[in-house]
């Protein structure tokens, strides 16, 4: 897990931790928890709620670090604006990593799935959550892995498919430098979303 | 409106402020450029690189406008930059990718092009109060290692930083570069984008890996979206006059900049010419008569 801080935003958002877990067994119940929790009325209810509070996304969507942070980035602003579009700042990074204005659609898409095997988690709070990395763990079975492995986690073709961004031509194979530019496309799709449409 | 303890504040206030006015050495100051690093550095993670690094374009308040009004038009213009980037970069045009957008504090976040600008290859002189400090210095030390480099010029290999001062049309390498800003502002062209300004200090030549060296076109405050060959050959005209008022002799130059557009335009390319033709003896501004 890594830690960022964030030293111009309110301090209660002013720390992201992301975690990596690859080989994840448990994405089923995972998210059966997560939907539960969401409706679990009385003081029970807070504390799971407060027990599953991070953004889960699948990592087979995320192109790189700086894609993630930049999802994560615009979400904050738009927190610290009081501008959320959906009711929690995590929510608000799935939302902002989706080409689509449709929260639903956003979280099927970007969020926990049943076949999810490489997830990340991602809490956006105050500085010095010490315990941040024990939770995670708690919650998700997998292994815990460095983010240096996102680019090669992602799915391009998944990734293509839901930016509608043309695939490469299939007789030439994929450059680097092809790789990079979209990278940088969908860099700029995310950064940009809120003004795009 | 804007409370000086915003976010994106802030965020400017621990950035380094690079020059005043973006429109280069344009009289109406409309915005500032930032160097900085949105995302800070991660625990374990001691390179450097130059990837990290974003260029701010903060379009600050106008005292002289009505606040509403100043927050509209600059919501706007800071948006319809953002699209024109994210349409260039759909069509595969070299454009710095956007990073960060903060429309209502008047904020666009560019990805930090590490390069030079092709007006200071060309020896073009200093661009007004851009990078007063920084050029200074650079241009101590590129004379110094002018000798060498000129010698084993390669742009593949991307010792792009020797200066061309004195260079003609003639030289392989100031060739590949024009036939390189022709092929990129036809594909721009292609994906119906008008720059509005394309002069030689937008258009920067920079490594994004080793071994690849990209011309990428900037600013794009004064892009819009038009299909009208017009506009087309008007961009064009634009280009021409700037060549030839920053960069003497220049003819040459400019007709291999308009091959590479030919060869990359198609069939568009003979009515935007034609067009061209026009516009070149009337002028930019279309005669408003009839």
């Amino acid at each position: 897990m890594e830690t960022f801080a964030y030293p111009q935003f309110p301090s209660d958002v002013s720390s992201v931790h992301i975690g990596l877990f690859k080989n994840v067994t448990n994405a089923a119940q995972l998210k059966q928890r997560l939907i539960s929790a969401a409706t679990m009325p009385g003081p029970e209810g807070e504390q799971e709620r407060a027990a599953v509070n991070f953004a889960f996304i699948d990592a087979r969507l995320i192109c790189s670090l700086v894609h993630l942070q930049t999802a994560i980035y615009q979400a904050i602003l738009a927190h610290a604006q009081g501008a959320l579009r959906t009711r929690t700042v995590h929510s608000e990074v799935l939302w902002a990593l989706s080409p689509s204005t449709n929260i639903t659609d956003a979280i099927r898409r970007y969020g926990v799935s049943d076949t999810t095997e490489s997830l990340i988690l991602v809490r956006i709070g105050a500085q010095g959550g010490t315990s941040v990395e024990t939770q995670m763990a708690s919650i998700v079975k997998g292994d815990l892995s460095s983010l240096e492995s996102l680019p090669d986690i992602a799915d391009w073709t998944l990734i293509r498919k839901y930016h509608k961004i043309t695939a490469p031509d299939s007789k030439k194979s994929v450059t680097d430098a092809d790789l990079e530019k979209s990278r940088a496309l969908v860099v700029s799709l995310v950064a940009a979303k809120g003004v795009l449409s | 409106m804007q409370t000086s303890s915003s976010s994106t504040q802030l965020l400017l206030a621990s950035s380094t402020l690079i020059s005043q006015g973006a429109e280069a050495a344009s009289p109406l100051r409309i915005s500032k450029v930032f160097k900085a690093r949105l995302h800070p550095a991660s625990r374990n993670d001691a390179k450097n690189s130059p990837d990290e690094f974003v260029l701010l374009k903060y379009r600050f308040n106008k005292q002289y406008r009505h606040p509403t009004l100043d927050g509209t038009l600059t919501k706007a213009r800071v948006t319809g930059e953002a699209r024109a980037i994210v349409k260039c970069q759909r069509a595969g045009v070299n454009v710095p990718s956007v990073r960060m957008v903060d429309a209502s504090e008047g904020v666009l976040g560019l990805h930090w092009i590490d390069g030079k600008s092709v007006r200071f290859l060309l020896g073009g002189g200093a661009e007004g109060e851009e990078e007063v400090d920084e050029s200074t210095v650079e241009d101590v030390v590129d004379e110094e290692e002018e000798e060498d480099l000129l010698a084993g010029y390669d742009i593949s290999k991307g010792t792009i930083y020797t200066r061309l001062v004195g260079r003609d049309a003639s030289d392989e390498a100031v060739e590949e570069i024009m036939q390189k800003i022709g092929t990129e502002i036809a594909k721009m062209h292609r994906a119906d984008v008008i720059h509005g300004d394309l002069t030689t200090s937008n258009m920067m030549l920079y490594h994004p890996r080793s071994g690849r060296t990209d011309l990428v076109l900037i600013d794009f405050g004064l892009a819009y979206t038009s299909t009208l060959v017009e506009d087309k050959a008007v961009d064009l005209y634009v280009l021409e006059r700037a060549f030839s008022s920053t960069h003497p002799a220049s003819e040459d130059l400019v007709t291999l900049v308009l091959k590479a557009y030919e060869k990359t335009m198609g069939k568009e390319w003979k009515s935007i010419s034609r067009r061209l033709d026009d516009v070149r003896l009337r002028g930019r501004k279309r005669s408003m008569v009839g």
